[in-house]
């Protein structure tokens, strides 16, 4: 049986690639040092494969044909999906043994994921990989979680779902070694008049609940406040995922600063489980 | 403020969406949309005034019509619009953004 060996989570933006320099260098450093360190704390988890957890902005999905969740399903996945994002082509190496694991587990368990055998993902999964320098280097599992056209999933939905992907990790027997990833938030605005505010003090209370690992609180939080935090923080419902995977596991959070010119407060955190505990 | 103009898109806000991500999915689309707006418009089912607001880059209005944050900003993005013009549009907006 495999074990769940470490969750993360970091924020993500395509402005961290395309506009570097909008930043001061102090700010623009620690940033990139704190996703290499975040990449060397989920390599040394030693995983086999990572589940990507994030959101498609639109690129594979449209509204005629829009999943609440979905589960890549491939060996292989293009990317990125933006012309315009400043990266370099590149495929990341896909896990559909896994993949269909957690797909079968999730419909027995009452969840009703899409699944992709085709995705090009987006900055959403690979600007973290890429920081992190783990873009080339680990097999991945995308889920996509819809944060960004409503009518859109409960904040509750996500932590369930994230209690169920604790489960069906452990009752995969293809490989030992998982990692979670989820990426996105924490306030930001996207394309608003807000653009460019950043609700600081939501981030911290949502970091703290997070901590406190009171579920309820917590889920009041995200669901109640989500509207002051921007569009952009639509995407805890990543974050919640991971928390409900990690199942009580202690929170640490790496990271946290707002960057207005970035658009986006960026936070960086980890679950200890597993081996990593 | 809240985080959407609507809780689920209008027939139109489809239609000014299905244009912003038409324009850099498809082949062909972008150079076709960059040659003549107008001409790459003509065929969408949108009012003469909401294709003006498309092919001017009139972002806060787009925003309050309903269109899509992310494919509004990706657009603005793969047409190189600055980012200080895409964020001053929408800020002269704000006071008519959906409260509540």
């Amino acid at each position: 049986m495999a074990d769940l060996v470490g969750v993360f989570a970091a924020s993500h933006t395509p402005v961290m690639l395309n506009f570097p320099d909008a930043v001061e260098e102090a700010d623009r450093s620690a940033v990139y040092d704190e996703f290499r360190k975040l990449g060397a704390a989920l390599a040394a988890t030693k995983p086999q494969t990572v589940i990507v957890i994030s959101d498609d902005h639109l690129h594979n999905f449209f509204l005629d044909n829009l999943p609440a969740f979905c589960i890549g399903a491939a060996d292989s996945y293009a990317s990125p999906a933006e012309h315009w994002l400043a990266v370099d082509r590149h495929a990341l190496r896909g896990d559909s043994a896994l993949s269909a694991h957690v797909l079968g587990e999730a419909l027995e368990a009452g969840f009703d994921p899409a699944f992709s055998m085709q995705l090009t993902l987006d900055h959403g999964v690979l600007t973290p990989l890429v920081l992190a320098g783990l873009s080339r280097q680990v097999a991945i599992v995308p889920i996509l979680v819809n944060c960004v056209q409503p009518p859109l999933p409960t904040m509750a939905r996500c932590l369930q779902w994230g209690r169920f992907l604790s489960t069906a990790i452990r009752s995969y027997r293809g490989c030992e070694r998982v990692a979670i990833l989820a990426t996105g938030g924490i306030s930001h605005d996207v394309a608003t008049p807000r653009m460019g505010m950043i609700n600081e003090a939501f981030d911290r209370e949502f970091l703290r609940l997070l901590e406190l690992d009171d579920s309820e609180q917590l889920l009041r939080f995200a669901t109640d406040h989500v509207n002051e935090a921007g569009n952009g923080a639509e995407e805890i419902r990543n974050w919640l995922m991971a928390h409900g995977a990690a199942a009580g596991h202690r929170f640490e959070l790496q990271f946290y600063r707002p960057l207005h010119k970035w658009y986006t407060g960026i936070g960086m955190a980890r679950w200890h489980t597993g081996d990593a505990s | 403020m809240r985080n959407w103009q609507q809780d689920i898109p209008t027939i139109q806000a489809y239609w000014i969406d299905r244009v912003l991500f038409d324009v850099h999915h498809k082949e062909g689309h972008l150079q076709r949309y960059n040659a003549s707006p107008d001409a790459y418009l003509s065929a969408i089912p949108l009012s003469a005034e909401i294709k003006a607001l498309i092919r001017d880059n009139a972002v806060g209005a787009l925003y309050l019509a309903g269109a899509n944050p992310y494919l509004l900003r990706a657009h603005c993005l793969g047409l190189h619009m600055p980012d200080a013009e895409f964020v001053a549009s929408l800020r002269a907006v704000a006071g008519e953004a959906r409260r509540g």
